[in-house]
């Protein structure tokens, strides 16, 4: 049996995986959460296979959620699901050390398989796509001065993140404490996460150069 | 000899007498001619001080030197800052004379003489006078001649000139009349200067006030414009032109232009190198030029321009335009108020770019604010809605007949189909326009809309797998090459109502597929089209697949996924 905990703050979305995995005969959904608070301490409670979890909360982000409770607990592996797009699901699902990520596209997400290969301990994303997500990360970030670039300990953790190692791993490898590098990551998320898009958007107004055009 | 007493007056003493009588009333008449030509001076003097209009004063102080003396032509000739005669105004000459003769006098012979000494001359005969150079044709003779400087505060402002004095030449007490008349004439003169000066700044400062006004309001009034229109008037110019940079380092462009040939000249690019801007961008200082000869600035007709100011117009820290003032070839020179003036308006030009360059950022941030808020209420709500709309129809489907399920799974399709058109949606909208082209999802979109009026109907772009990600460098250029053949093609000859971009990342491959519902291929030339494609595919060592027939054509281009680039 595989026990499934689903987080996402849309109670209709909820209800429909909930359908869909209850039908399956392998798959039993132990628990739900709308919020990341709620998230973190229920799924440590039910310890379960596999978190579903959206990127975006009311209260924060899957991303840290997923991050923390694999901190916690390594055993629980993480199923990103997002209404954005691929690139966007992979640089969020690379950054909280998921196993992997749906997009939510009701037949072509092959949500059900997914789920069952990263019960089994698969990992979805091949680490050569993590590789290239770290690479876009430092390229993109080296190429924009303005935006602040990463410091040095991020970039140190960053590619170890995309090792898919937990918080509490990379403080090991760096002899950090398990909440230093939690705070690295936060930093780091606010600078890269979800929000770069607008971040994008700020740079761009702000780099406005050249002559004026009247 | 006889007694009758006689009654005599010594000769002597008689003559004595009557020598003094003489004497007395000569005394007198001549008392009385002084007073005369003194009441003439006070007459005079009023004459020239109670106006205040340069020309008209100028004018009458000529006018009341020939009445003060009895002169049969008089002159006042105003000096030019290079010593020359500026001005020359006459009295006596008939007009058509004055045109038969020609040019003005310029300053030469005795009237130069006059302006390198400027003391009083006074001659019995022109003509005796080593300094004479004699006159022009159809000049008419004069003879007796008397010239008087005038002075406005410690400088020489010209010169009056008189001659042919009624009764011969001129005398002592002449000389002396017009040497009151002048100092008297130097006052008016500079109080006429003043008060033009104060007329100028008065409407100078109603215009700036006019101009800051108009920055200030929210209406979208094209403020430069409106300057250039007020220098135009104020400082008395022939042209007043804006320039600015443009993309290209080495032309600027005339962006407002007023006055002469204005139609013609704005719009106009304008070479920088070697240019008057370049040389006040530089400097980042106005120039005041008396001959801009040397920069050839030719208009319409021959006509070229002479006088001419430049000042830069800077705007945060950067000089970015030029505001050129001009005057035709001949007009009078520009003076330093006049910079002062266009520096003035200069600024308030900065600051109306400055502000206006403001408004289109605001504008730009509200329309990226907007397209935000879509994009995320689109995420938010709608395709997490369609997805549990989905996701319950799905789980029906498992519950009932077969029939009934097919046509579920149809129509969940369907709500996938929307909701993958949605995320390119999200997407296109998530970014600033200027910074498209940096992927190969924005570039496909743009390509799509590029071709979209040519087209019964925008083509259908979607994506699945992180395609931007992957497909980067000179695998993205083929890849948008490769859409950009096929959709030409499909616009060249396909006549299609629909057709579809689909871009996917598989496990191992990327596939690229392109799909109309035209009339399909019609001989060899949309065949030669996609001869390109096949070479592109074959060089990464991929595959090309194209079908085609009356019912649509289809395109599918793979290649394997290689390192990363």
């Amino acid at each position: 049996m595989i026990r499934v905990f689903l987080v996402d703050d849309h109670e209709l979305v909820r209800r429909g995986i909930a359908a869909l995995l209850t039908a399956e005969p392998d798959i039993e959904v132990v628990g739900e959460a709308a919020t990341a608070a709620q998230a973190r301490g229920r799924i440590l409670a039910t310890r379960p296979d596999v978190a579903i979890l959206d990127v975006r909360l009311p209260d924060g982000s899957g991303i840290d959620v997923c991050r923390d409770v694999r901190s916690q607990n390594p055993d629980v592996k993480c199923l990103i699901l997002t209404g954005y797009d691929d690139d966007e699901a992979i640089y969020a699902a690379v950054l909280a050390g998921a196993a992997g990520y749906v997009i939510k596209d009701v037949q072509g997400s092959g949500l059900i398989d997914s789920l069952r290969k990263v019960a089994a301990g698969t990992k979805l994303i091949h680490p050569s796509m993590s590789g290239r997500v770290v690479q876009r990360i430092t390229d993109t970030h080296q190429a924009d001065p303005r935006l602040e670039s990463l410091s040095t300990r991020e970039r140190d953790i960053l590619p170890l993140i995309a090792e898919g190692l937990t918080n509490r791993e990379i403080g090991e490898r760096l002899g950090l404490a398990e909440k230093t590098v939690k705070n690295y990551i936060s930093g780091l998320l606010s600078k890269l996460g979800l929000q770069r898009r607008t971040q994008a958007a700020v740079l761009h107004l702000e780099n406005r150069s050249g002559p004026l055009t009247l | 000899m006889t007694d009758a007493p006689s009654f005599t007056f010594p000769d002597d003493a008689r003559g004595e007498l009557d020598k003094a009588l003489g004497d007395l009333m000569s005394r007198a008449q001549d008392v009385l001619a002084t007073q005369g030509r003194l009441r003439a001076l006070l007459r005079a003097n009023q004459a020239v001080i109670e106006h205040i209009d340069l020309p008209v004063v100028l004018q009458r102080i000529v006018e009341a030197a020939v009445e003060l003396v009895g002169a049969q032509y008089g002159a006042l000739g105003v000096i030019s800052p290079d010593g020359g005669l500026e001005q020359f105004i006459h009295v006596g000459m008939p007009d058509e004379l004055a045109t038969e003769i020609g040019h003005l006098p310029e300053g030469h012979g005795l009237l130069g003489a006059l302006i390198e000494d400027p003391h009083a001359i006074r001659i019995p005969e022109l003509s005796d006078d080593p300094r004479s150079v004699g006159f022009p044709a159809h000049h008419p003779p004069m003879h007796s001649f008397l010239g008087v400087p005038i002075r406005v505060r410690d400088e020489v402002y010209g010169n009056l000139y008189l001659s042919n004095q009624s009764s011969g030449e001129f005398s002592d007490e002449d000389e002396s009349l017009v040497i009151a008349l002048a100092a008297t004439a130097g006052i008016a003169i500079e109080n006429a200067r003043l008060f033009a000066e104060t007329h100028r700044r008065q409407a100078w400062a109603a215009a700036s006030a006019e101009i800051t006004a108009a920055l200030l309001s929210s209406d979208e009034v094209d403020v430069v414009s409106t300057l250039a229109t007020r220098v135009l008037t104020l400082s008395d110019a022939d042209v007043v032109w804006v320039l600015q940079a443009t993309d290209d380092d080495d032309y600027m462009r005339v962006e407002t232009a007023r006055g002469i040939d204005e139609e013609l000249i704005q719009g106009t690019r304008v070479a920088v190198t070697g240019s008057l801007s370049a040389s006040v961008l530089e400097g980042r200082q106005p120039r005041l030029v008396d001959d801009s000869a040397e920069y050839n600035l030719v208009l319409s007709g021959g006509r070229a321009l002479g006088p001419v100011m430049a000042v830069p117009l800077v705007s945060l820290g950067r000089a970015t335009g030029v505001l050129l003032v001009g005057r035709l070839r001949q007009a009078p020179r520009f003076r330093r108020s006049d910079l002062e003036m266009a520096a003035d308006f200069a600024g308030q030009a900065s600051v109306a770019m400055e502000l206006a360059e403001a408004r289109t950022t605001r504008e730009r941030v509200a329309l990226l604010e907007d397209r935000g808020r879509i994009a995320r209420d689109l995420h938010d709500h709608v395709i997490q809605q369609l997805f549990a709309a989905g996701m319950e129809l799905q789980t029906v489907a498992g519950a009932t007949s077969p029939q009934i399920a097919e046509r579920i799974s149809k129509t969940v399709a369907d709500i996938d189909g929307s909701i993958s058109h949605i995320r390119t949606v999200v997407f296109a909208l998530s970014r600033p326009a200027a910074e498209r082209n940096t992927t190969v999802r924005h570039a496909i979109i743009d390509l799509a809309n590029e071709v979209a009026p040519r087209l019964a109907r925008t083509p259908n772009v979607s994506f699945s797998g992180p395609v931007d990600l992957i497909i980067t460098g000179s695998l993205a250029d083929d890849v948008i090459a490769v859409v950009r053949e096929a959709l030409m093609n499909v616009v060249k000859h396909a006549a299609a109502q629909n057709t579809s971009v689909e871009l996917a990342i598989t496990d191992d491959e990327i596939q690229l597929r392109i799909t109309d519902d035209g009339h399909g291929s019609e001989g060899s030339s949309r065949r030669s089209g996609v001869a390109n494609l096949e070479h592109r595919a074959a060089q990464r060592g991929g595959s090309f697949d194209f079908r085609s027939d009356e019912t649509g054509t289809q395109v599918i281009w793979s290649v394997p996924i290689g390192d990363p680039a």
